[in-house]
């Protein structure tokens, strides 16, 4: 195995590009390890982790690192790579395209802005928004909570909305902003602290014939004592006053009590009915079923599928691998027992994709599992998501000794398409249901 | 509040490209930002100064001065009027004798001589350790180049029309070797008796008669005619003799005809009066707490400085940099001396580089083709906090030229101030050798950012 | 799920694209695979006739900033260049035209909401709504007609009047059409959010009789917005303007708006906007449908 490490002046680019950079590197013949990444002291840290000697270097510079047989064929590839990623970036705006959202929002009139830059820089973007009287969804993670309560502050004085931070999941109008599903339009509004449990809820209301008109996500700290649910409750208005909405879902964490008394009392002034899913009191299906009912429609059995031939026996533990949070937390709640890995957790992300988008631990994790053992996991579809996530879960799943059990999470109209997911999941031998309540309740029965 | 659900709305995405492919792939339109990260060590500070709630209010107060204050030229006054006692100003941050560079060293030794306080260049540098140096800034002055201002030179006297500022700036001596570049030989010097003599008291008694000029709204006329008024004031020149001539016929009829051949002889002579217009401008934003606005960028020679709205008089300063640009017959960059002017009281204002793309003719200066100018413009609206409601650029489509520099918009996108200059001879007596531009240090940026931040008492 | 099934169409590799659609489009687009031809091609976009029996059978392919008609499929880039004639095929989620496979990634609704709306503020919009000498049929005794029968509930008279509105007129969407689909929307919509269940009962008979034979009665792009008018669908300007009628919104810029589409389509539209206005104010506070004209 032979190293190469080199830094590269004057390049920029995103951390989610690079980190398919460097997948696409890694997964190269020969190919060991490859970190490409900007030279922050957290992604320095983790080549020297790695072994590597890193020179010094700013934060500004590029950073690689290739173990391989031929480290100079896989920089020959990455050449061409981050070729790519710069003819991409130079065709979106052939002329001086804008360098911060202010100048984007002084070039064009806009309605929102999506921010995802590094959480540490994602203050300075949003402000920019609000101050040109933008609403702003903040995809980026790592900002400071008292960062998060100023901007929130300065959106409510300005009628505007601060999505997040970390809010992953948004739809505007049928606009699915960041992780989201594609949905058919409908009546139902939704106010959600948990991006995947809007998309579970989501999706289970679309199985049902019932469409949605927005998806607003707050972030997962909205509800805290600290931020006092300033999004939830501008969310909740913006729903209430908007004539397409008849009922609006509340997804939330248990929230802290101060903050959940001024929620309730918003809500109890709402002219739009309110059904609340508040994890721990309820789970995601049952809130499902109950925006049904509000809305007099019947509520249908949710869908699930056999393995297409013998699924494996269980009796052993059960292991929940998860990409989404609420979602392992709400199947561990349901199971009643085993032993939940959320990898969507700032712990397993810090230097790589989200779960959603990279499955390399959670295949690894599941590669571990033992003849006997179920493992309980879910797949999450729709705009952002893996393009095709069964392609490397099915054969992880059928070389697996374990019984799989997937909640998967989606639409027919998703770009993954819900069916051939089924299809190639239930081929491999997983039982497959689009409850993650009633996966749970399945994999926690015949499971220790 | 609702408009964010009446429909599918633009979206303006910073981050992760994944993101906004998707929204392509649903047929919403996006706005993509080339987003980079800030100035390496500046996140702390930007941190600070964005969140400081007297932020917005503070920067829009002191840009609104910047852009509605109306500089008119009421006068031409002997220096001796206003200076202090046994006292020179210089361009740039303050700056001692022992640091200054040739051209500025030049310059102080013709002054010397040309106030008699000493006989020959040696025994002036001895001497100059008697006179009190000063930056021009101080004194609501700015002069271009090693920006001299002794007792016996004239001055633009410009006042500010709404917001009542006064600020001042010599008289043009013209081009090849003169004071400004720190030339100091006797043709140098017989020049600038002549226009203590002559060209200054004949302008004072010309602008008596024809009372104040209107200098906006001639600016507004030159940036229509092909000038950006720092590199080129060709237009903005002739406009000015247009409106000076008759009067000056009138009141200096003996040496009417040498005045204005003088004048007429050198493009750059508006110059000196558009800085001074600068200067009234932009000391009318000086002084709003919290506010992030340069209202000054200067060099000495040595230093390149920079002063914030926010902080006062405090300079921050880092090392002047060589201009890049063309060079006069044989000189060549060995021969440049490091940057040096208040002239960039233009760029502060909106003119200059930052109005490149109203000045085609000169665009060899950027690069050589028409579309580096409009870049270079373009590129100013990044950093800059609005756009100026008057001076405007008819090939970008009479939009108003970038103006109000935040030194947070600096550090967010790392795009320094495009600043067009003249380029001085490294050694004292060479005078001009060439002219271009040149690439501000970004330490003065910076610690002035940082500075502004300690300054902001914590809530 | 063979291709074979069009004759003469060639077997091609096509290049997936993806984009937004109407939600009215949806139940074409994912019925199996039909063939289809292309009607008619303008520079933003083309119309695509399916062989259906299901409604919308037209299925318009836009892009930049062409009209988001509610037969709608919008796309991010440009369309390839087309001729009358071009074979399609549209179904199992796509619709295949040229050298593209077209995907839908964001479904819109084509329907205006707009909440509770007080017969005050109707009467309050019905004079920005006056006919502004853009109208194709000004001065139509059965515009007359329709506008008087409207008034008073009389069904007969509505029904009479539009038999001889539909197709007349010039143009891919004759005069006599667009008018007929602004009062739909109108009726179907603003009777609901007023509380007019009379006015909503007069838009169903008069959807049913204008939808019966209008494929061989007007131009098949008219035909299929008129079955889109009768389920409620509509473009966002008429959209608009019905939400700025509830008082939602600006009503002069949003009528502006919806007056700038087409030769005198935006105009025709926004006079059946104003007579199904009328139609929901005199119909207000009375009870059945009334079987004489008054």
């Amino acid at each position: 195995m032979n190293e190469l490490v080199t830094l590269r002046r004057g390049i920029y680019h995103d951390s989610v590009s690079l980190m398919r950079v460097s997948k696409a590197l890694s997964d190269l013949p020969g190919v060991e390890v490859a970190i490409v990444a900007m030279a922050t002291t957290l992604n320095v840290g983790l080549a020297r982790d790695l072994g590597f000697e890193v020179p010094a270097c700013e934060p500004s510079d590029l950073l690689v690192a290739v173990r391989a047989d031929d480290p100079a064929a896989a920089a020959d590839e990455l050449d061409r790579l981050l070729d790519a990623l710069s003819r991409q970036s130079a065709a979106q705006a052939a002329d001086l395209p804008p360098r911060t959202t202010r100048a984007a929002a002084r070039s064009v009139p806009a309605g929102l802005a999506l921010v995802s830059v590094p959480g540490e820089h994602a203050f300075a973007e949003a402000l920019d928004a609000l101050e040109a009287g933008l609403n702003v969804m903040i995809f980026s993670d790592g900002v400071s909570l008292e960062q998060e309560v100023r901007l929130k502050a300065l959106a409510r004085a300005a009628g505007l909305l601060v999505m997040g931070p970390d809010c992953g999941t948004a739809v505007i109008a049928g606009a699915g902003l960041g992780f989201a599903n594609v949905l058919k339009p409908g009546p139902v509004g939704v106010v959600a602290a948990s991006g995947t449990g809007a998309q579970h809820v989501t999706c289970l209301l679309d199985r049902a014939g019932v469409g949605i008109t927005h998806v607003l996500g707050v972030g997962g700290r909205d509800l805290s004592a600290e931020v006092g649910g300033l999004a939830t409750i501008q969310a909740l208005r913006m729903l209430d006053a908007d004539p397409a909405t008849e009922l609006i879902v509340l997804i939330s964490k248990p929230p802290d009590p101060s903050a959940s008394a001024t929620v309730q009392a918003v809500v109890a002034e709402l002219s739009t009915p309110v059904v609340q899913a508040m994890l721990g009191a309820t789970d995601l299906t049952s809130a499902t079923a109950e925006a049904l009912r509000v809305l007099g429609r019947a509520v249908p059995e949710w869908p699930s599928w056999e393995p297409d031939s013998g699924g494996r026996a269980a009796g052993g533990r059960l292991l929940g691998l998860f990409s989404g949070g609420t979602l392992c937390q709400e199947a561990r709640l349901v199971a009643g027992h085993g032993d939940f890995t959320d990898f969507g957790d700032d712990a397993y992300t810090r230097g790589r994709a989200h779960p959603m988008i990279d499955p390399s631990l959670r295949l690894e994790a599941l590669d571990k599992a033992e003849e006997g053992d179920t493992v309980l996991m879910d797949v999450v579809l729709g705009h952002g998501a893996d393009p095709d996530p069964a392609a490397t879960l099915a054969p992880a799943i059928a070389a697996a000794p374990a019984r799989v059990v997937v909640c998967l999470v989606g639409t027919e109209g998703d770009p993954q398409g819900l069916g051939d997911q089924v299809s190639a999941l239930t081929r491999a031998g997983a039982w497959v249901f689009t409850s993650n309540a009633d996966a749970a309740r399945f994999a926690g029965g015949g499971a220790r | 509040m609702n408009s964010l659900l009446d429909g599918v709305p633009r979206v303006i995405t910073a981050g992760a490209s994944l993101l906004e492919e998707s929204l392509r792939a649903q047929a919403i339109e996006t706005v993509p930002v080339a987003w980079r990260p800030p100035l390496p060590g500046t996140e702390e500070a930007l941190a600070r100064v964005l969140a400081d709630p007297r932020r917005p209010e503070a920067n829009a107060r002191a840009v609104q001065r910047l852009l509605a204050a109306h500089p008119q030229l009421v006068g031409v006054v002997r220096a001796s009027e206003i200076l202090p006692e046994r006292t020179f100003l210089h361009a740039g941050p303050p700056i001692t004798w022992e640091r200054a560079s040739g051209p500025m060293r030049g310059a102080l030794i013709g002054a010397m001589l040309l106030e008699g306080h000493a006989d020959d260049p040696e025994q002036a540098g001895r001497r100059i350790g008697t006179m009190t140096l000063d930056s021009c800034h101080h004194h609501r002055t700015v002069g271009p180049m090693a920006g001299l201002v002794s007792p016996s030179m004239w001055l633009f006297e410009v006042r500010d029309a709404v917001h009542g500022g006064t600020a001042y700036c010599s008289l043009n001596e013209g081009l090849g070797k003169v004071l400004r570049y720190g030339a100091y030989g006797p043709e140098v010097l017989d020049r600038l008796r002549w226009m203590d003599q002559v060209l200054g008291p004949a302008l004072r008694d010309a602008l008596l008669r024809t009372g104040p000029i209107d200098l906006r709204a001639l600016i507004a006329q030159a940036l229509q005619m092909g000038d950006e008024l720092h590199n080129r004031n060709r237009a903005a020149t002739s406009l000015l003799l247009r409106e000076l001539a008759p009067a000056i016929v009138e009141a200096a009829p003996g040496h009417a005809a040498e005045v204005l051949r003088f004048i007429n002889g050198n493009d750059h002579f508006f110059l000196n009066a558009g800085m001074a217009a600068g200067k009234v401008c932009t000391d009318a934003a000086r002084d709003v707490p919290g506010s992030s606005l340069v209202v000054a960028m200067a060099r000495n020679g040595t230093d390149f400085g920079v002063q914030l709205s926010g902080l006062g008089e405090r300079w921050f300063t880092g090392p002047a940099g060589v201009p890049d640009g063309l060079y006069l017959g044989a000189y060549g960059p060995d021969d440049a001396n490091p940057d040096i002017g208040d002239s960039t009281i233009t760029e502060t204002g909106g003119l200059g580089g930052f109005a490149m793309a109203a000045a085609p003719a000169i665009v060899r200066f950027v690069g050589g083709e028409v579309a580096d100018a409009v870049n270079a413009t373009r590129s100013m609206y990044e950093i800059t906090l609005a756009e100026h409601p008057v001076y405007q650029i008819p090939g970008l489509g009479f939009r108003g030229t970038p103006i109000g520099i935040d030194v947070t918009l600096i550090a967010r996108t790392g795009i320094l101030p495009v600043v067009n200059t003249g380029i001085a001879g490294r050694v004292a007596g060479t005078g001009q050798v060439g002219a271009g531009l040149v690439k501000p240090p970004v330490e003065a940026f910076t610690t002035a950012l940082t500075a502004l931040a300690n300054s902001i008492s914590p809530q | 799920m063979t291709v074979t099934a069009q004759k003469g169409a060639p077997r091609r590799v096509r290049t997936p694209v993806t984009g937004a659609a109407s939600a009215a489009v949806r139940p074409v687009l994912e019925a199996p695979r039909r063939p289809a031809r292309v009607l008619a091609v303008f520079p933003a976009g083309a119309y695509l006739e399916v062989r259906t029996e299901l409604e919308p059978s037209v299925i318009a392919v836009i892009t930049g900033t062409a009209t988001r008609l509610p037969n709608a499929l919008l796309l991010p880039g440009p369309l390839p260049r087309l001729t009358v004639g071009d074979e399609a095929v549209v179904g199992d989620g796509a619709v295949e035209l040229g050298p593209l496979s077209m995907r839908v990634r964001r479904w819109w609704d084509p329907a205006p909401h707009t909440g509770r709306v007080d017969p005050v503020r109707l009467e309050r919009a019905l004079p920005a709504l006056a006919p502004d000498g853009g109208e194709g049929l000004a001065g139509n005794g059965n515009i007359e007609l329709l506008t008087r029968a409207c008034r008073t509930g009389w069904l007969l008279g509505v029904l009479t009047a539009a038999e001889q509105l539909v197709g007349l007129g010039p143009g891919l969407t004759p005069s006599g059409d667009d008018v007929l689909a602004g009062l739909l929307v109108t009726l179907r919509h603003i009777g609901k959010s007023a509380g007019v269940g009379q006015a909503v009962r007069v838009g169903d008979w008069l959807g049913a009789t204008v939808t019966y034979d209008a494929r061989t009665r007007t131009t098949p792009i008219s035909a299929t917005l008129l079955h889109c008018a009768a389920q409620g669908a509509a473009s966002p300007e008429v959209c608009g303007v019905l939400r700025a009628v509830a008082g939602r919104t600006p009503l002069e810029p949003a009528l502006s708006r919806l007056r700038r589409l087409g030769h005198t389509s935006g105009s025709d539209l926004a006079q059946g906007i104003a007579i199904g206005l009328e139609a929901v104010l005199g119909m207000a506070g009375r009870g059945g449908l009334s079987g004489e004209a008054a």
